[in-house]
């Protein structure tokens, strides 16, 4: 009984999503047929909206519940559908707490792909880029961003790694950490199941 | 005798310092030509070149297998001198829906976004089109350029959807009319428009002011190379652009804004 209940809260936020799909597309499609195009196109870009939620929460279904020893928290769990905003889907969960956190942040076009495929493809710009602090590394095939950065007041060492996936960008960030400890995390992470499921 | 002996010793003197210095050039330019040789042989191979290979002007016609060299210009790649180009066909509005509510009951979530991105595309491509068919024919006394008509969208929604149209009499006078949708340079103007700190100031060069256009509020510039500029937001995330070349004055520019039917455009554009 106690299993059903659970998995009927954890599902109520999809049905919610789809009724909302529904909605949306039924008013798109009696807008666009009355001529009125404005309200057509609001309608799809709910519709977008609630397509970035779906994919979102199809991703968090996937992402760790632990990052290394550091623990999920399940009430920051964040989808942000991006219709009509400057990026698209954002997806975030966060791990740990101060003073050791970690966090996954996955970004549908996000503005910095472009910037970080430069640094990663074009060795020139990359050089000219590239400081004492940043690596490039694969992590499972990805050629991806280390960057590193000392906290100056607790003298910890912080990384977050960027992998540039088509056009989603997967930022792992991990406080007080080392080098092999956030590869290994990434290398753990299903890069692959995310970048298709949000392409 | 003296003199002379001053004079052998100077040019013995000049003669030593010379030598290593003209020999460390001839060195210098050894190692160049070199260099230059080596690399030149790196990039032919990169690139495939055969070294006994005669060059483009030693082939000549005949052993070019079209027998000309005008469409070869590339090395042996042939250019393209034929095709129809692409068609132009806004995507289907409602087979896109239909795709995208499937797609969506297989919980083929991406798929079903696509769609949604195609279907509002043919939307904003049709709302482009009735904007321009609104605009007037012809705006101080400039008869409307067709063929440089201009609808963009990409369909994501936040990127949003950009019209333009221009009128020139083909000699040097200009207006090009740019409306933008969910821009994000909006933020920009209208942050332009209501922060004091971008107040307008007395002495100096008055490149721009607040003005109004039919009731809205604009921003008017004049640059001597560019010519007038006006911008003028419309509900929350809508502007019109004017872009004026070799207008005669602040006041023709205006006039010339307020022949466009400002609230047939924000009712288009579902604006406020």
């Amino acid at each position: 009984m106690k299993y059903v209940f659970l998995s009927i809260i954890l599902c109520t936020p999809l049905v919610m999503v789809a009724q909302d799909f529904d909605k949306n597309l039924a008013s798109a499609k009696s807008s666009y047929s009355s001529g009125k195009l404005e309200d057509a196109r609001f309608a799809m870009e709910q519709m977008l909206r609630d397509l970035d939620i779906a994919i979102g929460k199809e991703i968090m279904k996937i992402l760790p519940t632990k990052l290394g020893a550091l623990n999920y928290n399940a009430k920051d769990d964040n989808i942000t559908g991006g219709s009509g905003s400057i990026t698209g889907l954002f997806v975030q969960r966060s791990f740990g707490a101060v003073p050791k956190r970690g966090s996954i942040d996955i970004i549908n076009n996000s503005p910095m792909i472009s910037s970080i495929t430069s640094i990663l493809s074009m060795p020139l710009i990359g050089g000219m880029m590239r400081n004492e602090n940043q690596k490039i590394v694969k992590v499972l095939g990805y050629k991806s961003l280390l960057n590193k950065n000392v906290d100056s007041e607790t003298g910890k060492t912080n990384y977050e790694l960027q992998v540039p996936m088509n056009n989603t960008l997967l930022t792992l960030k991990m406080d007080d950490t080392s080098e092999a400890e956030i590869t290994q995390a990434g290398n753990s992470l299903p890069l692959q199941k995310i970048a298709q499921l949000a392409q | 005798m003296k003199s002379s002996r001053i004079f052998l010793f100077g040019i013995a003197l000049i003669v030593a310092t010379a030598s290593p210095a003209q020999f460390l050039k001839k060195l210098q330019q050894k190692a160049e030509q070199k260099l230059e040789k080596k690399v030149d042989k790196a990039v032919d191979k990169e690139l495939g070149i055969n070294q006994n290979q005669p060059t483009q002007t030693q082939l000549g016609g005949q052993n070019n297998p079209g027998g000309s060299s005008s469409g070869n210009s590339g090395g042996n790649n042939p250019s393209n001198n034929s095709g129809g180009g692409l068609i132009s066909t806004p995507p289907n509005v409602k087979q896109n829906l239909s795709d995208a509510e499937a797609s969506y009951k297989k919980n083929s979530y991406s798929e079903a976004r696509y769609a949604v991105q195609q279907a509002m595309l043919g939307v904003e491509l049709e709302i482009g089109n009735q904007i321009l068919k609104s605009l007037p024919e012809t705006i101080s006394s400039l008869p409307k350029d067709v063929s440089s008509d201009q609808v963009t969208s990409t369909g994501s929604g936040w990127a949003g959807l950009t019209i333009q149209r221009k009128y020139q009499d083909k000699k040097d006078k200009q207006l090009t009319i740019t409306i933008a949708n969910n821009a994000m340079w909006m933020s920009a103007v209208n942050a332009y428009m209501t922060n004091g700190g971008y107040a307008q100031q007395t002495g100096g060069e008055q490149n721009w002011k607040q003005t109004k256009v039919k009731g809205n509020r604009a921003i008017i510039e004049f640059d001597k190379s560019s010519g007038y500029k006006l911008s003028v937001p419309i509900g929350q995330s809508s502007l019109i652009v004017y872009e004026g070349i070799n207008f005669a004055s602040e006041q023709e520019m205006i006039k010339a804004a307020e022949t466009v039917d400002i609230d047939g455009i924000k009712k288009m554009l579902g604006e406020q």
